[in-house]
């Protein structure tokens, strides 16, 4: 358990009203999943019940129960990806990373998410790396992409 | 501060970040202090928000003496010249600024909102304070609330997120809403797929929002404010929550703004993606700690919202409007727009299109203009189809209502909505039935789960749509689909189920065919739904037969479906299964693999099975008609156009000038590879749908075109074959013992006495010389050769046939040329031949066989068979005057439709397009009879030629892998070599049911993946 990490987390936060998904906000770029024990944790801390926890960390696309890899490779499958061909480069992107989308690779590298609209639609069809957005890709694009990133961590 | 000489504006939207504007903003700051510009002139390079048309980003707009010039596509390697050229030298570089039609995109466009957006630095609130920034919040402290709300009831501004609601009446209601504490909410949670307009405000100027909500919270009397913005749009939340940071710096935010009794403040709440969020309670609830569920609206959020206490939401644009409305006033506000939808739109253009990107419009602009005017069109010259707009709770506008004037009253009329004004264009090339399923499966994906109708119905009715673009669609799923949409419409708990079946309700009311043609013929006009598109077994195929499908029912022990399915496209399964040549199998995938299915044989085991356990196949006339029309000629063109023909019910004679029917499949082909029986069967299936065949019954004297016109006949196909055999055009060719091989072969299948001989020399490379030459074999007691001018590789003759008749026992010579026939006594003795060489490949990539001066030499024959080709044989038609005749003596016709230039004639098949293949010949035949229905009814003629069709949906049979993998290509048994030579009886014996159907197995089903 990361006790002192969550201490940071909640210490942010001067009250748990109107502050909770932001709280899972942060565990989640923190710990790139909700962890089991440190929700039981908040809940603890914060008095708020574990199922309310629970039923948000479900709600949310945003939120995992699963360890996530380090980099979130999201496909933008909105309707103007969809109509320039979004579907292609999910599908190179599933063969290429051998996982099918919200999974995660097995070197916990990547994480394949599908998103439905990033607002890149004039450039489309788009990804996301993490925070990064790339327009107009190609299966090809893409592939390279994903090079890149698995280069440079090795 | 003084003015820089020079402002260099580059974008910095998402549009701009993504393609690079960061390193162009670097490269012009480094580019200006390296060459020293500011010590000559005063250089500002700032960033900008949205310049509007992403598709040409970077774009830099330079100000410069009062002129201002936009580079487009601007790249870092630019900066330089740009920087030399046009800063230090005063002439900007013309081949990357923007042409004509950048300046239309703005042209007709009304900014209001955008006007600030691409003008300053979004992280900077002095750059805003500059045109004018918190002026409007100073103005409307001056005044009453109450004159405010009047003012933005006045000026007729409505919610721009999707219901339209009049914002004034709105913040009316909080305001006289019983509470102290009140909340305003600002709704940045744009989840409509393709709609980018609040995240550009928010990167672009998001101090109007800020401004936009310091009002409204003075007006209703609240004190606290929350953004309700998407994680998704990084970019957005940053550049929010620096202005919110500056915004409080300069006390617009906190407590006595503007030294007034008023506190108020904003918070920025991070949406956690949930589309649902989007729906006014939802987003209260998710603000609630809550996952976002909607709650029954019995009691207003204006009444009773965020924490039970009322609530005034609007989204972002709808606040942006606000502090333009307070500066400049109602009336100039509702001077924009129409009666009832005041003021201008943003509206983000997506899709195919050319110039995507965001725009600003009065309110009622119509549709045509958007798409032409400042969208530039569609891309690739492709057809404009129809517009989604409204996202998934929307519905799309067909290219036929264009000149729609794009307002509230008008997109409801239409079956749409605004919406929060994303559109995306649609060409030629989309599906409207995959647009539809595209749409149901986002709602039944980001639905909360809470109310049955939305998560249940949705789910039926994505199942429906996917039954029918996989080609398992009915019918009835129509009216499925129209009833299921009532009733989630009717019962769903909030907007995302009430608006959720719009997408198909339109699609529905505009591409109801597009629907039907996946469900009838199982085809998707577009080509997208991929199980409906033809695969490469069936794209080979002249006549498009359904391979698949029917290689699949011979798998499943379905023989008769699978003959079934085939004769939708080819009424001569059997005859097909022995001599086409089967262009399929060079397109299998499964060749890629192994070996190609052999399909061509499992087509004549289905054909021979159905036929011997049933006796004939399966006809059904679809109606009867009183028309009647000739059929000239009883090969298979004439017959596969007499079938077709008689299904839609006309009366069809068909004329044949030959004792039996069949045309060259019965005297072109020797029996040894077709078998009479066959023919008659295949034949008779014809003439039981009271098809008439009148044999001996050639044109000429007694039988004219013309009489039969006279006779009521509405219209003639020509299916006259290609049956005089073209000339040698050597010396000795009249003498006894030479006989065109065309001749030889229909004397000998008509039973006709052919001559005996010792020495057979056939002359010629293709089909019907290698069938002579086997025909022969079996005939006459000698030997027999075949005279080629090129190598084997040129023969135009299947490999199989030259293979079998090599086997037989026939010799070829290759590249040698008959130059004279040798006569004694009238009689033929020999031939004097010449060795060829084959040239390099010329133009056409042909190598052409070239003659070896002195190479002569001379063999010996007794009967010499040329097999060169046939051309059709016109005499008889001179009748018809002005008839158009091709320079190589086949009919000229319109290849789409196979119409010949006099109205009423048609042809097909080899009279047509010289001697070719039995499939090509039943292609045309079936593409006349298409046609000539159409003619004989008055509708106008298609102008695309059919594209093939998937017949019927058969689902995948489980073949275990190691099966899959073991299955291996069946050899034909074959009748022994010995009995082949002597006797015609039928070479390839087919497949046994288990061998066809394991062969059938072995199909990677590429239609279904």
């Amino acid at each position: 358990m990361e006790k002192e990490k969550m201490d940071q987390i909640i210490a942010k936060f001067p009250e748990t009203k109107g502050n909770l998904i932001a709280m899972l906000h942060e565990m989640q770029n923190e710990f790139r999943y909700l962890p089991e024990e440190e929700l039981r944790y908040l809940s603890k801390m914060t008095d708020v019940p574990m199922t309310q926890i629970y039923s948000i960390a479900n709600f949310y696309n945003r939120f995992t129960l699963t360890p996530t890899g380090e980099h979130e490779l999201s496909v933008c499958l909105g309707t103007a990806c969809h109509v320039k061909g979004g579907q292609n480069v999910l599908n190179r992107c599933k063969s290429d990373l051998k996982v099918d989308k919200e999974e995660t690779t097995e070197d916990l590298k990547f994480t394949l998410k599908v998103v439905r609209c990033i607002g890149a639609c004039s450039l489309a069809p788009a990804v996301m790396i993490d925070d990064q957005t790339y327009s107009e890709v190609d299966p090809d694009i893409v592939s390279e992409l994903v090079q890149s990133y698995q280069a440079e961590q090795d | 501060m003084t003015q820089p000489d020079i402002i260099v504006k580059i974008c910095a939207g998402l549009g701009g970040v993504m393609s690079g504007s960061t390193k162009v903003i670097d490269a012009f700051n480094q580019v200006i202090e390296a060459r020293k510009v500011n010590a000559q002139v005063k250089t500002k390079v700032h960033k900008v928000g949205c310049l509007g048309l992403c598709a040409r980003d970077v774009l830099v707009d330079v100000f410069m003496n009062g002129d201002k010039h936009t580079y487009q596509h601007v790249k870092p390697e630019m900066v330089d010249e740009i920087v030399e050229q046009h800063f230090i030298g005063g002439q900007p570089v013309e081949e990357w600024l923007v042409d004509e039609d950048y300046e239309n995109f703005h042209k007709f466009q009304d900014k209001i909102i955008l006007n600030d957006c691409g003008r300053i630095d979004p992280e900077s609130i002095d750059a805003s304070i500059e045109i004018g920034g918190y002026e409007a919040a100073k103005k409307a402290m001056d005044m009453d609330p109450q004159m405010v709300i009047n003012e933005v009831k006045k000026s007729g501004l409505r919610g721009r997120g999707g219901a339209g609601f009049p914002a004034g009446y709105k913040w009316e209601h909080c305001r006289h809403a019983d509470g102290e504490i009140k909340y305003v909410l600002c709704n940045a949670d744009e989840g409509d797929p393709g709609a980018f307009m609040d995240r550009a405000i928010l990167e672009g100027n998001p101090h109007a929002v800020i401004e936009g909500m310091i009002i409204g919270a003075y007006a209703i009397g609240a004190s606290q404010g929350y953004v309700y913005i998407r994680a998704e749009y990084p970019l957005a939340v940053d550049r929010l929550r620096l202005a919110l940071d500056h915004s409080r710096q300069r006390g617009f935010l906190g407590r006595n703004i503007f030294g007034k009794d008023f506190d108020f403040d904003i918070h920025v709440f991070l949406g956690a993606g949930a589309f649902v969020c989007g729906e006014a309670t939802a987003l209260m609830t998710s603000i609630e700690d809550k996952a976002g569920e909607p709650r029954p609206k019995y009691v207003h959020t204006t009444d009773k919202g965020l924490w039970g206490k009322p609530t005034n939401l609007n989204n972002v644009e709808t606040w942006a409007n606000v502090p333009s409305i307070i500066t400049r006033g109602s009336d100039w506000y509702a001077s924009y727009g129409t009666e009832e939808s005041k003021g201008t739109k943003l509206f983000s253009l997506a899709g195919k299109i050319n110039n995507t990107g965001l725009i600003e419009i009065p309110m009622g602009m119509p549709l045509r203009k958007i798409i032409y005017d400042i969208g530039g069109g569609i891309p690739g010259g492709k057809q404009f189809k129809a517009v989604q707009t409204g996202g998934p709770s929307g519905g799309c506008i067909p290219a036929k209502l264009a000149n729609l004037p794009v307002d509230y009253e008008h997109l409801d009329e239409a079956g749409s909505i605004i919406g929060s004004g994303g559109m995306i264009v649609m060409d030629e090339d989309t599906c409207m039935v995959d647009m539809a399923k595209y749409f149901i499966s986002f709602c039944l994906d980001e639905g909360c789960g809470q109310c049955t109708p939305c998560r249940e119905g949705l789910h039926v009715m994505m199942r429906i749509l996917t039954d029918i673009t996989e080609g398992r669609g009915k019918e009835e799923h129509i009216q499925q689909l129209e009833d299921l949409s009532d009733i989630i419409i009717d019962s769903s708990l909030c907007g995302l189920g009430k608006s959720a079946p719009n997408p198909v309700i339109s699609t529905l009311r505009y591409f109801k065919d597009e629907y039907l043609a996946h469900i009838r013929d199982k085809h998707c006009p577009a080509g997208v739904c991929r199980q409906l598109v033809p695969v490469s077994c069936q794209k080979a195929c002249p006549a498009g037969i359904d391979v698949p499908s029917y290689v699949a029912l011979i798998a499943h022990g379905k023989h008769e479906d699978a003959i079934r399915v085939i004769r939708q496209d080819n009424p001569f399964p059997w005859v097909c299964g022995l001599v086409c040549p089967a262009p399929c199998e060079g397109q299998c995938q499964r060749g890629t693999v192994d070996k190609p299915i052999s399909i061509r044989r499992l087509k004549g085991f289905a054909g021979k099975y159905t036929i011997e356990k049933m006796g004939s196949y399966k006809n059904a006339i679809e109606t009867r008609r009183n028309e009647k029309i000739a059929i000239i000629g009883s090969g298979p063109a004439g017959l596969t156009a007499a079938y077709y023909l008689a299904i839609k019910g006309y009366q069809i004679t068909v004329f044949e000038a030959l004792p039996e029917a069949g045309g060259m499949l019965r005297v072109g082909i020797s029996p040894y590879r077709l078998p009479k029986n066959v023919i008659d069967h295949e034949i008779e299936n014809i003439s039981s749908l009271g098809v008439e065949i009148k044999t001996n019954t050639p044109l000429g004297p007694d039988l004219m075109i013309q009489d039969l016109l006279d006779q009521g006949y509405k219209a003639v196909f020509l299916g006259i074959g290609a049956h005089r055999p073209l000339k040698l055009g050597i010396k000795g060719e009249m003498a006894k013992g030479v006989m065109q091989g065309v001749t030889y072969l229909k004397d000998l299948n008509l039973g006709n006495p052919v001559p005996d001989s010792k020495k057979v020399v056939v002359i010629g490379g293709g089909n019907v010389a290698v069938d002579v030459a086997r025909t022969a074999l079996r005939k006459c007691s000698g030997d027999v050769t075949i005279l080629y001018r090129r190598t084997k590789k040129e023969m135009p003759a299947y490999d199989e046939e030259i293979e079998a008749a090599l086997e037989e026992g026939v010799n070829i010579t290759y590249l040698a040329a008959p130059e004279e026939i040798l006569v004694k006594n009238k009689k033929v003795v020999g031939l004097r031949c010449v060795k060829m060489a084959l040239s390099d490949p010329d133009a056409s990539k042909r190598r052409r066989p070239v003659r070896i001066s002195g190479s002569e030499f001379e063999i010996e024959a007794d009967l010499v068979l040329p097999a060169t080709g046939q051309t059709p044989e016109l005499n008889a038609l001179k009748e018809i005057k002005n008839l158009e005749i091709t320079k190589l003596g086949t009919f000229k016709v319109n290849p789409m439709t196979m119409q010949t230039n006099v109205e009423c004639v048609f042809a097909g098949g080899d009279a047509v397009s010289g001697p070719t293949t039995v499939i090509e010949a039943i292609a045309s035949g079936k593409k006349a009879a298409k046609y000539m229905d159409a003619f004989v009814r008055g509708v106008e003629m298609p102008e695309e030629p059919p594209a093939p069709l998937k017949r019927t949906h058969v689902p995948r049979l489980e073949v275990s892998e190691e099966k899959m993998e073991q299955l291996e290509r069946p050899e034909v048994p074959m009748l022994p070599i010995e009995k082949r030579k002597t006797t015609f009886k039928q070479v390839e014996l087919g497949f046994a049911e288990k061998v066809a159907c394991d062969e059938a197995k072995r199909c990677l089903r590429c239609d279904l993946s």
